[in-house]
């Protein structure tokens, strides 16, 4: 077997050297820019001033030498790049590395490269691109000449010597075993089909008509939106259907596992490409074929309901969530919605703790929603993470129990009522607040003594906004007590308040008493609690409260009067 | 000034052979006057321009060639085609058309070919070959008249060979005194380049059957094939068809039976590519077209060879593995190594190739799909090739006429009939490698489609026999469009033939 003759040779040199018809200097600047260049390309950013300072210099580089030539052409050895026999960059025993510029198109076997004028306006920069690119490809990924065909460069002209195919790959030869055929039956069997086809006018004139197989307009047209279509059609999408088509067609248990394999690694491939879609897609399709497809084994079952759950998984999902707060194009947020949606419920701590620390104002709302989405439809994951020790997911845990009027949730709630972080316990008693049910109000009561400030007014507040009367004993019992007078004004107000909304007539008397009445020496109550008793009588706003108010209307203290005024209006008819 | 060693004539599949006419040694690359010395823009310029004029050109081709002269619909073709022939002269000081290949060039800038240009074109381009016209130069006092004159000449029928035809062109536009056009023969006859063009194919071809071999071979074995070699290989079929696809095609004739599986995934990728070219698919797109027809086949490494190879009917059972490649074929791709991404394109092919318009066929798609052009494109390809071929379960191939037709008049057969007439333009109304009878009495087999647009039916032949029956090797080149001195074709086909009822072997005369 003889192998042809390979598609380049190494370039043969001239008998004799030739002379360049302008000094070397320049190409030589030019190369070492372009190593600059290339080395500032690998390490900065476009918008990187050293970069630009790079690409600015290799540019101008090419100056002088358009001024003595059109074009340039190189020739490339193993350890030094020639121009007109005169090495312009590296030499021989130079170190094969791939920050050595002959070295790295030699390796691939590039052996001659040109460039002509134009090329450094844009074309310069795709070079340095592939140059990066082959730096840091791997074995398995394509060469230098594979890129610079792909890159379709105009400016720049390469040859090469294939060094990935082994010679020719062998005589081409037909295998056809035909019999020969004396020349008599080949003159027999001609004119035999020349006399026939003339008796039968056996040739249809009709296919000869060649402009039946032009393209009309409307068949170009055709084919235009036809290849348009071919690279706008989601691929990935497609390809997720056509896996899941073959998962459901066909019941073999070895094929099935090949096909659950690889949609796990089609999933990763989405997830590194960023097409969310696709990923929504393939958890969302999976279950269906799940449903539809017959005769799933439990292990198959167990392999494709994974597949959301690896996911919705913390590890997976908190990379996912972290990707998407750093990149700096943010898919559509139907794409994220959309994927967002096929999340399972075990997703809900890792987004709960990811919620407050997202920087990207447009995923935010999107997680919030499926954040919403999740915890209501798992209420038992909701529960469960409300108790969980990490204090960022139980915090959302506990805000969306609320949020979500979650009921099963106020005994978890109830717990951390007793927990020694006020913040926690204040969490706690708004979602309490907010979830309303019998269960949840009787803890507010309860906290209602609480040691926390903050966490008594919510409380006090919650029961008043909820009108809960079972705790009016309580409030009653602190409206007379002693401690209520030490509290802040606020505090007074909420509790009085919460009295005045919750005790009606039955209150009144008590609240005149504190508002009007006098003590020891004909000494009154202090001027906030007066002021405080005078608004709770507002909310009463019973007649027999507004008589305790008038009552007061031409006190003295200012702070007291106002507060009659007020509760006064408030009181009035038609007022809230 | 240019540089060093000017290349030689382009042997190389990289840019040179592709994208710029060959230069003779030192010459210098003309500077166009009027144009900013390496400004990018300049080039695009002159490509609108060019494209512009070739639209015009190819206008007043048909206006001359249907209306009288003194008809509106010709006068003003003749303007704007002058029009645009002085404009582009004004902007860049000289108007040279070069063709090379399938390019034409206007002052060494390559026209970009597209599929609203491409019969245009290809119609100018068929012309000017067949007038041996390799370049135009057209000077700044161009007038309608000379265009009329140029022509007319142009499309006066051909009687005989390219390089008689262009003195003979010459003599004539001398003779009406127009002396604004200069017309210089192809820059690469007669220096062994036919030849030259054939060993590359040939190279190309081997290298194709050779890496689909080690390719499948690795997925029968279980084993991660790195495809880097079929991406040179396939690069390498797309430079090979946009240059010179005659060679490529003839070579699809080569039926090894052993070989069968390696050469039927080649030859599918070389009819998609030039197919895909034909209907105006740029280069990287042409490469995707390519990738995914050579790994159409690919599931078929997981069919037992038994099966494949098995010559007698199949049961359900066989015919149900047989069917189940395309898919199978999805599956041994996420084997494949040396990607970026997964081959999204080459599975989807390899899923639908068997899949009909109607998504009848095989596999039966359960979710909703739309087959995609690159299926239709290789379902075409693959349809045409495996029919033409001598397999394991079909010992009698059909002839490419009988495929042709077939595909084109049975709607059962599913297939796109745009790409199917597609196709046929491409392939010519007898394809290459079709053995025909002819009028003659000689036997000839089908070299080339013809150069001349509206010649399809009258393709390139290799007469293989003479009148006597003696059976000839090479065989000498015809062109049926030839035509004697009362305007009578020298030779018609009369039918097409079963090359082994007459002992010939097609592929012998490709290689």
């Amino acid at each position: 077997m003889t192998s042809p003759p390979p598609i380049a040779r190494e370039p043969t040199n001239a008998p004799e050297a030739q002379e360049p018809p302008f000094s070397p200097a320049p190409i030589e600047e030019l190369l070492r820019s372009i190593g600059k260049a290339a080395r500032a390309h690998q390490m900065y950013l476009p918008n990187n001033p050293v970069y630009r300072g790079a690409i600015d210099a290799l540019r101008a580089a090419f100056k002088p030498i358009w001024e003595e030539t059109d074009e340039v052409t190189l020739t490339i050895a193993e350890g030094e790049i020639r121009w007109y026999d005169t090495v312009v960059a590296g030499d021989a025993a130079a170190q094969k590395a791939s920050d050595n510029l002959a070295w790295l198109f030699y390796k691939d076997g590039v052996r001659e490269i040109s460039f002509s004028k134009g090329f450094e306006e844009i074309e310069v920069v795709v070079l340095l691109d592939i140059i990066q690119r082959t730096r840091k490809g791997g074995a398995t990924e394509d060469d230098l000449v594979a890129m610079l065909w792909e890159a379709d460069l105009v400016y720049m002209k390469y040859k090469y010597v294939d060094l990935l195919q082994d010679g020719g790959g062998g005589e081409l030869a037909d295998g056809t075993i035909v019999k020969p055929a004396a020349p008599g039956d080949v003159e027999r069997g001609a004119r035999k089909a020349v006399e026939e086809s003339r008796a039968s006018s056996i040739v249809n004139m009709s296919e000869f008509d060649s402009t039946l197989y032009f393209l009309d307009e409307r068949e170009i047209d055709y084919l235009q939106l036809e290849i348009k279509r071919e690279y706008q059609q989601d691929l990935r999408v497609n390809l997720v259907a056509v896996l899941l088509d073959i998962f459901e067609a066909q019941p073999d248990p070895d094929l099935r596992a090949e096909i659950i394999e690889d949609l796990h690694s089609l999933m990763v491939h989405l997830l590194t490409a960023g097409h969310f879609r696709g990923v929504a897609t393939l958890l969302r399709e999976s279950q269906a074929a799940l449903q539809r497809a017959p005769d799933v084994t439990p292990e198959q079952r167990k392999k494709l309901i994974e597949l959301p759950e690896t996911l919705s998984g913390p590890d997976a999902l908190s990379q996912l969530l972290q990707a998407l707060d750093e990149t700096p194009s943010l898919p559509p947020n139907e794409e994220l919605a959309e994927l967002f949606d096929q999340l399972q419920p075990t997703a809900l701590a890792t987004v709960f703790q990811w919620l407050p620390r997202i920087q990207t104002e447009r995923l935010r709302p999107i997680l919030e929603n499926a954040a919403g989405r999740l915890a209501g439809a798992n209420t038992a994951e909701l529960v469960r993470l409300v108790q969980v020790a990490d204090r960022d997911v139980s915090s959302e845990a506990i805000r969306r129990a609320g949020a979500l009027k979650a009921q099963a949730a106020v005994l978890a709630l109830s717990r951390i009522l007793f927990e020694p972080d006020v913040e926690r316990r204040l969490l706690s008693v708004q979602a309490l607040m907010e979830i309303g049910s019998p269960g949840a109000l009787q803890l507010l009561e309860k906290a209602i003594e609480d040691s926390d400030r903050d966490v008594r007014v919510t409380a006090v507040r919650g029961l008043t906004l909820r009108m809960h009367r079972p705790a009016l004993a309580r409030l009653e019992a602190i409206v007379k007590g002693k401690a209520i007078r030490d509290a802040d004004r606020t505090e007074k107000m909420a509790f009085f308040e919460g009295y005045g909304a919750l005790c009606g007539d039955t209150g009144v008397n008590q609240l005149d008493a504190i508002l009007n009445g006098k003590g020891f020496l004909g000494r009154r109550e202090d001027a906030e609690i007066r002021a405080c008793a005078a608004m709770a009588l507002g909310r009463v706003s019973t007649p027999k409260a507004i008589q305790a108010l008038r009552k007061a209307s031409v006190e003295k203290d200012i702070v007291v009067r106002n507060a009659v005024s007020r509760a006064l209006r408030g009181s009035a008819p038609g007022m809230p | 000034m240019t540089g060093p060693k000017d290349p030689p004539a382009p042997v190389t599949p990289g840019k040179p052979a592709v994208l710029t006419p060959p230069r003779a040694a030192g010459q210098t690359p003309p500077r166009h006057a009027g144009a900013v010395p390496g400004d990018g823009s300049t080039d695009a310029q002159i490509r609108r321009a060019g494209k512009q004029l070739i639209f015009t050109a190819y206008g007043a081709l048909r206006a001359v060639k249907l209306y009288p002269v003194e008809n509106s619909a010709v006068q003003k073709a003749l303007a704007e085609v002058t029009l645009h022939s002085k404009e582009l002269i004004g902007t860049e000081g000289e108007l040279e058309l070069k063709m090379s290949g399938e390019f034409i060039f206007i002052n060494q800038t390559r026209l970009r070919l597209d599929l609203d240009n491409f019969a245009s074109f290809s119609h100018l381009l068929a012309l000017f070959r067949a007038a041996g016209v390799g370049s135009v130069t057209i000077t700044a006092d161009v007038a309608p008249k000379d265009w009329l004159i140029f022509l007319s000449l142009l499309q006066a029928p051909a009687t005989d060979d390219p390089a008689e035809r262009l003195t003979e062109l010459t003599a004539k536009l001398e003779a009406a005194g127009v002396r604004t056009f200069t017309l210089a023969p192809p820059t690469e006859p007669g220096d062994g380049s036919v030849e030259k063009a054939k060993e590359r194919a040939k190279r190309t071809y081997t290298q194709s059957v050779a890496a689909t071999r080690e390719l499948m071979a690795s997925v029968r074995m279980g084993g991660s094939p790195n495809i880097k070699k079929i991406k040179r290989v396939v690069q390498g079929i797309v430079d090979q068809i946009l240059n010179e696809e005659t060679s490529l095609i003839g070579l699809t004739t080569i039926r090894d039976y052993d070989e069968y599986t390696f050469t039927h995934s080649v030859n599918v990728c070389i009819f998609s590519v030039a197919l895909g070219k034909r209907l105006g698919l740029g280069k990287i797109h042409l490469y995707d077209l390519g990738m995914a027809a050579l790994f159409h086949d690919i599931g078929k490494s997981r069919v037992p060879q038994a099966i494949l190879n098995k010559s007698g009917g199949l049961t359900d059972d066989e015919w149900r593995l047989i069917a189940s490649h395309p898919w199978l074929g999805v599956l041994a791709l996420f084997q494949v190594r040396g990607v970026q991404e997964l081959p999204y394109r080459s599975m989807i092919v390899a899923h639908e190739h068997h899949m009909k318009s109607d998504l009848t066929g095989y596999p039966r798609p359960i979710r909703e799909r739309q087959i995609s052009m690159f299926s239709k494109i290789v379902a075409v390809a693959d349809a045409f090739d495996a029919a033409t071929s001598r397999r394991a379960y079909q010992t009698v191939p059909f002839t490419p006429a009988q495929v042709m037709l077939e595909m084109r008049d049975n709607p059962r057969r599913g297939m796109d009939p745009v790409i199917v007439k597609a196709f046929i333009n491409l392939t010519g109304i007898y394809p290459v490698g079709t053995l025909v009878v002819l009028d003659t009495f000689e036997l000839g087999i089908v070299h080339a489609v013809n150069p001349i647009p509206d010649m399809l039916s009258r393709p390139l032949i290799r007469v293989v026999s003479d009148p006597s029956g003696n059976v000839v090797h090479p065989g000498n080149l015809a062109d049926l469009a030839e035509r004697n001195a009362e305007g009578v074709f020298l030779r018609t086909i009369i039918k097409t033939e079963n090359p082994d009822r007459y002992g010939i072997r097609i592929g012998d005369y490709f290689v």
